[in-house]
């Protein structure tokens, strides 16, 4: 390509106009021609200007408002035209509608059935480990009945640090603390005993799922839950189901300040 | 290379007739409000801005964009859904010689592509803009305002519109050879604009 034929596209290279070929002879010519890049360049550094410097005007508000009544207005004197096929579109429509109105629901319906399945299974894993963990001697890992032994030792070995009380005045001295596998990941356990009975307090970082209930039975276990400020609580035991929720509801206070 | 405003429009819808050819149907079941609403209105800031450009004026942009919506409206069932932008800047268009004609004949006579007189109209000079950008920037826009109308609507539809040269060939009922030729000129008239050198 010479000078010549490159000067006469210049402007519609710049303006992305030119077809591939050219384009690439066009590329190939402004690489080695002086002349001719400059020619480009001034197109392309009046088009910055003009982008920065030229006011773009927008529509002001009241304009909006006007062109809207007037719209309404001149739509309100014509009287509307017959349409003959419309009703199958309409129908269509509606079908249309009811079809993503039942995707929806279906979706939400799932999603709540899952959710509600994970919790079932969280408090049947939560079960089987209490089981085991009282019928061997895994029971307890760290052996203490000072919180300030007891949390140390659970945040080195988890990515987040549970709140530990020790509720001894109230009737439920803090024995220890273990570390448990559920749901694929670790989670601080804490061991208190009440009277003769041990329960088992799952703690994890508050979870995102559908409202677990608050008390339920699993095989002859009571499970109570309770969500606090920061953590999910989820206690299991063989002790009674009143003492059990209000239990694990005092220990989602989260009230550490004792 | 003069042309005249045509007295009515002729509502054709303009991008590729292939674009959206199975909503088309669909869309016939809206009522023209909902499609004006729908495909007209987005591009309203579009409308108002070739408007003031062309009119140079705030007042008489919004007259005209209100004229080319009413327009729009009674046209709006014979709009693909592909190119409403071009398709409503081609009635706004029409929308504004219109008005030129009642209000301003003497820039329709004088802007007959030939003219580069270049000197400023003082029409052209927004006091409201004025405070609002600084000296060497307003130049630009000045520049911009003081082109021929023919140089004027071509370069606002490419470099602030971004449409190609079929687009503006045919909301300017030109033929492309000529939207080039145009916009040369325009690109060529602001480079060597007195009132950019005046401020440099």
């Amino acid at each position: 390509m010479n000078c010549k034929q490159a000067e006469s596209l210049v402007a519609a290279y710049a303006d992305g106009e030119v077809d591939a070929l050219r384009n690439y002879s066009m590329n190939r010519h402004l690489q080695g021609c002086a002349g001719c890049a400059a020619k480009h360049r001034s197109v392309l550094s009046l088009r910055a200007r003009i982008r920065a410097e030229v006011p773009y005007f927008v529509a002001s508000p009241a304009l909006q408002a006007r062109v809207r009544a007037t719209i309404g207005a001149v739509q309100a004197s014509v009287p509307p035209r017959p349409r003959p096929t419309g009703d199958r579109w309409r129908w269509l429509s509606g079908g249309v509608l009811a079809g993503c109105t039942a995707s929806v629901f279906a979706w939400m319906l799932g999603t709540t059935v899952l959710a509600w399945h994970a919790n079932e299974d969280f408090a049947v894993a939560a079960v089987a480990t209490h089981v085991r963990a009282t019928l061997g001697d895994h029971l307890i890992e760290v052996a203490s009945s000072d919180r300030h032994t007891v949390k140390p030792w659970l945040s080195a070995r988890l990515d987040y640090s549970p709140p530990v009380q020790d509720l001894a005045s109230e009737g439920f001295p803090l024995i220890g603390g273990r570390l448990d596998y559920l749901e694929r990941r670790p989670v601080a356990t804490l061991v208190y005993r009440y009277h003769t009975h041990t329960i088992d307090v799952f703690v994890r970082p508050e979870t995102s799922r559908a409202p677990m209930p608050e008390l339920r039975t699993v095989r002859g276990f009571n499970v109570a839950h309770a969500s606090g400020p920061s953590m999910d609580w989820l206690a299991v035991s063989d002790a009674e189901p009143a003492v059990l929720s209000s239990f694990v509801q005092r220990l989602a206070r989260e009230d550490v300040s004792q | 290379m003069s042309y005249s405003a045509p007295a009515e429009i002729i509502p054709v819808g303009i991008g590729p007739p292939e674009s959206g050819l199975g909503r088309k149907a669909w869309s016939k079941d809206l009522s023209d409000h909902t499609r004006f609403e729908e495909l007209v209105l987005p591009h309203l800031d579009a409308a108002y801005n070739l408007a003031r450009w062309l009119t140079r004026d705030v007042n008489d942009a919004e007259d005209v964009v209100q004229d080319a919506c009413v327009r729009a409206l009674k046209y709006v069932g014979s709009l693909n859904d592909g190119g409403a932008r071009a398709w409503f800047l081609t009635i706004v268009r029409h929308a504004f010689y219109d008005w030129c004609k009642r209000n301003r004949p003497a820039e329709i006579a004088r802007d007959d592509g030939t003219a580069i007189d270049m000197a400023v109209d003082p029409a052209a000079v927004d006091p409201e803009q004025a405070l609002l950008r600084s000296a060497e920037s307003k130049a630009l826009a000045d520049a911009v305002a003081a082109l021929p109308l023919a140089f004027r609507e071509v370069l606002i539809l490419r470099e602030m519109e971004e449409l190609s040269y079929k687009e503006i060939a045919r909301i300017a009922e030109i033929p492309i050879g000529t939207v080039m030729s145009r916009l040369a000129r325009a690109r060529g008239l602001l480079q060597r604009s007195p009132l950019l050198h005046a401020a440099n």
